[in-house]
Order: C-alpha cells, then structure tokens, then sequence
C-alpha cells in the first residue's frame, strides 16, 4: 500500500527547471535587494549583514517555492523566523530605551509606546462615539519607541490587508510565529479531538474586547489578554492590578502560544483566540485571492482538513469546495492535497483553471509584502544578535 | 440577545424589561443619591463593598445566561424550562430585567457624575427627573438591538455570543471581588 508521501510525490506535478524557477523569483529578487540596500543602514555593520542575511534569505526561500510548487514549507521558515527574531529585537530596542520590558503608566499617558496592529479593532467604536483613539500611542510617523507611529502601522496594515486579506495571519504577523514554530516540534499530534466550537473563540474575544474597550475606554485586549505582552512589553506592576494582569499574560502565552500547539500540532491561539484574526477575517471578503477546493479532484481524503493549522476545513466545506472565511492563506491544505484539487483562486474565475498562476499572483503580492514588513523585523532581530559578536 | 433565538418582537419585548427594570435602577440611585446627599460621599469601604457584590452578581448571571443558552441549544426540544433571557421562571424576575435592574446599579464615571448632580438639585423630584432624562438619553443605543435576534438563527452566533458572556462576566467577577477585597481594581 502507497504512503502518504509516496502518493503525493506521483501526483504532485514536476518540480520547474531551475532557470525557470530563477526567472520567476527575478522579480521579488529585486524587490528584495532594493528593500534592503537602504543607505541608513551602511552605518550599522552588524544590520548591514543582517539586511544581507535576510535578503538572501527571503530570495532563497521563494526561490525554492518556485522551484517546489510548495508554498507552506518554505513560507513558514520566514514565519517562524519572523516569529522568534521580532522579540529579539524589540525587547532588546525597549532594553535600550528604557532599561526594563516592563511599561510604566508614565510612559503609556506620555504616549511613548509603540503601535502594534491587534488593538485596531478596538479603536473603532471608542473612536467612532467620542472621535478619541483610546491607544496611548502617537498618532504621527515617528511616534512610538519603535519609530513607526499609529498612521503608519494602520496605512501599512490597510494596505496589505486589502491586498491578500487575512494572508496578513500568514505572511505579516510578528505574533504567530512562535506558535506555528510549536506546533510543527512534535510528528503527531496528541490532542487530536479538537471541539469545532472553539473556532468561534476569535469572534467572541473580539466582541468581549471591542465592548469592553467601549465601556472601559481603554484597549481592553492590550491591558488584560495579550499573551504577546508575556516576551514583548509587560505591566510595569506596582499593584496587584499590574500583577494579576502579567499573570493572565503569562499563563496566555504559556498555554496558547507553547503548550496547546505542541500538543495539537495547530496555531491554537490564531485559530482559537486571536481578535485581530477574526477582524481580519472579515477582509478576507475583499481580498480577491482565496483557497478553493476543485470539486471535480477531490477524493476527499480530508488530508487538507488534517494539515490545516486553523481547522478553517471542514466536511461541510471541502463538500462545497471551499474554506471558512478564518483561511489564513497559509498553503498547508494545498501543499497536503495529493491530487491538487485544494487550489489557489482568484476570486471571479473558474475555480482550477490555472491555478498556478493564481498562487503566483498571490505570492508576488504576499512575499513583496512580507519582505518589506516582516524581513525589516528579522534584520533587525538578527542584527541585535550580530552586534554581539560584530 | 445574540444567544437567544427569538424575533424582532419577542426581542422588543425582552428590551423593553431590560430598560424597564434598568429605568427602576436608576430612579432608585436617584432617589438615594439624593435623600443621602449622594451615594459617592459614602464612606469608600462600603461604597466598595456595595459596588462588589453589584458586580459579583452581575458577573454570576451573565455565567448563569452562558450556561443555560448552551443547554437550550443542545436540548432544543426539552428546553423549555430553562433559563433564558427574557423568560419568566415561576419563582422570580425575568433574567432581562435583573441584567437590566444590575445595570443600572452599576458605577461608570458618567453615572456616578450624575449621581453627583442629583445629589446636589434642590428636590427629589428634580433628582429623579433628572435620572429620567440621562436614563433616555443613554438608552437610544440599546435600540438596534431588537434586530440582533434576526443574525442568530447561525449557531456560530449564539457559541459566539456565550463564550463573550463569560469573558465579561469574569471581567465583572474580577471587579467585583477586587471590591470586596478593598483592592484597587483600574490603573497600575
């Protein structure tokens, strides 16, 4: 009897020939070198090598999906990466500023923190009923410790969102890259019976938070259930307040983020918690480039349902050849697919008619973008650790 | 609302306990606000203990409704006798006029600002008119939402809507027994 990997290597089509694979990552190649050959940066050696580092890795990892046809392998190296190198970074930035990751009160009022895109949401309604951002950040280019004020995060956030909606999950998020690193450690997963309930969790966090934020006239995810506070910028506790919040952060972080991906082998907090994931969701409407399941193809051997890391799969959907609007775009059930029915689609056409090309489209747009987002955060992450020994 | 599964009009008619009930709340801060030279300048410990156990309840129903939705939607048929917003057991209030009766209980700024102006007018009566008029005011925004019974005949919405609950609630909760322990419960 054929394995798993046997079937998928006689169906999977012929990996491209290597100029013409070289021809295709041209492009973003370019992209690349021009993003990173910033002359702000030939001061800074050990970021100089950083951006060299970087751009050839993000040039050799597209390359390769060319190369492959696998997009979800290859992606989520940068992801991971992305995922570790951004506390890197960031706390060693805070470190420098400051003198300690903990956040006082002071600082938060004085408005010198930085603007990070999970409290977005949040702002709306607060803003919409009283035209006040309840973020204690500055809303000017420049404002923030990290140099990147509230416009231009949100400018930066519209854009890409627009462009490959909630691909921002995937190709974007400093966040979700611990946890996809997680949950990719163990062979098997142990935790398998997984209640499809609790992909609804998102939404409900998003409306608790979003009232709350309402009532509390405060960005209420940030205060109390970020488990990125935990490696990114905590309470500066002097009360019991701070202390019970760094708790809740904490325990989030440990559980979300480490314990519950080992054991599920899924991103648990994405797929389980995240507002911003479900809010992003809702852009997945608007993006013209979704992940479709080619009725006439499938088996179905609900492998796709298996490999997704934010069960947006299931039975009802693969039957109507489809994902749920939580698809992150990530290119795991695409990649697992041994007969090539899940594919990638712009919105408008037949669905498997080409599919290639639309997988490109989406990857031009969705690398360029990660290159220019998330690759600055991993120079900059690499070059802390560089300056070490640079 | 978003848990329950009923119409336009039954939704009317919850929301309208709900304000009815929340209405009586604030007449009666009124009231009290007034007659005692307003409720803020009581002594903080049982001003805190008070605004606990408000909290606490508040948190302890918003559980309850959690839980009885989920029992409603898994026994749809034999669900009769539970719990849901709105409906009348045979012992006590209707849940949407405790939600509403807690509510309007509850210390936020603005209301305890108004408390203050009520505590301060010449009479009861303006003290209650003057609640009246911030109750209409406030309440316009609960409108719309005799049109949220119409989005939950989707199951997400309901699994949505009680798993929200319990994260209010616990946020009450923590409020609450904050208060009851004398901790401070905003700020750092």
């Amino acid at each position: 009897m054929a394995t798993k990997a046997q079937i998928l290597k006689a169906n999977k089509a012929a990996p491209r020939t290597i100029g013409r694979s070289l021809l295709l990552t041209s492009p973003i190649a370019l992209w690349s070198l021009l993003m990173f050959a910033n002359p702000q940066r030939q001061s800074n050696r050990s970021l100089q090598i950083a951006s060299v580092i970087t751009s050839v890795f993000m040039i050799a990892l597209f390359f390769k999906m060319m190369r492959t046809g696998s997009t979800y392998r290859w992606r989520r190296w940068f992801f991971v990466g992305l995922g570790i190198l951004f506390p890197v970074g960031f706390i060693h930035n805070v470190m420098v500023m400051r003198g300690t990751m903990g956040i006082p009160i002071e600082e938060m009022i004085a408005g010198r923190t930085p603007f990070c895109y999970l409290p977005i949401p949040l702002l709306i309604l607060p803003a919409a009923f009283t035209k006040t951002l309840v973020f204690p950040g500055s809303i000017l280019p420049g404002g923030g410790m990290s140099g990147a004020g509230m416009a231009a995060m949100a400018g930066l956030w519209l854009a890409i969102t627009l462009v490959i909606g909630k691909g921002w999950c995937s190709y974007a998020c400093f966040f979700g890259g611990i946890e996809e690193g997680m949950a990719a450690v163990p062979t098997r997963a142990k935790l398998r019976k997984i209640d499809p309930r609790w992909r609804y969790g998102p939404w409900a966090v998003l409306l608790a938070m979003v009232l709350l934020s309402l009532a509390l006239f405060e960005p209420a995810y940030c205060m109390w259930l970020c488990p990125f506070k935990a490696v990114s910028e905590y309470v500066a506790a002097r009360n019991t307040v701070g202390m019970v919040q760094n708790g809740i952060f904490v325990v989030l972080f440990a559980g979300l983020v480490i314990a519950l991906p080992l054991l599920t082998k899924k991103r648990t907090q994405c797929a389980f918690f995240c507002p911003f994931g479900a809010f992003q969701s809702i852009f997945n409407k608007t993006s013209v480039f979704d992940v479709k399941i080619d009725r006439t193809r499938c088996s179905p051997c609900v492998l796709c349902k298996t490999a997704c890391p934010t069960m947006s799969l299931t039975d009802e959907s693969i039957a109507r050849g489809e994902t749920l609007m939580s698809c992150m775009k990530c290119g795991a059930c695409v990649d697992a697919c041994p007969k090539d029915a899940a594919v990638w689609h712009i919105k408008g056409t037949e669905v498997g008619i080409k599919p290639e090309r639309a997988r490109l489209m989406f990857l031009y747009g969705a690398w360029a973008m990660a290159i220019v987002f998330g690759g600055s955060i991993i120079a900059e992450g690499l070059a802390t650790i560089l300056h070490i020994f640079v | 609302m978003l848990a329950g599964r009923a119409g336009l009009r039954l939704n009317t008619h919850y929301l309208s306990k709900f304000l009815a009930a929340r209405f009586l709340g604030y007449l009666l801060f009124a009231a009290v606000a007034w007659e005692l030279g307003a409720l803020v300048s009581l002594p903080p410990a049982p001003r805190m203990l008070l605004f606990g156990v408000i909290h606490v309840a508040l948190a302890g129903v918003l559980l309850w409704y959690a839980y009885t939705a989920g029992h409603i939607c898994a026994q749809l048929c034999s669900g009769s006798e539970l719990v849901s917003i709105g409906v009348t057991r045979k012992r006590g209030m209707s849940g949407a006029a405790v939600l509403g009766f807690l509510t309007g209980l509850s210390l936020c700024p603005p209301f305890v600002a108004a408390g203050v102006r009520a505590a301060e007018l010449g009479s009861v009566a303006a003290a209650l008119l003057f609640f009246a008029v911030f109750f209409i005011g406030t309440s316009v925004w609960f409108v719309p939402f005799v049109g949220l019974g119409c989005v939950t005949r989707n199951e997400g919405v309901i699994t949505v809507a009680r798993m929200a609950m319990v994260l209010i609630a616990l946020y009450y909760a923590y409020l609450g027994f904050a208060m009851l322990l004398g901790r401070k419960v905003y700020g750092y």
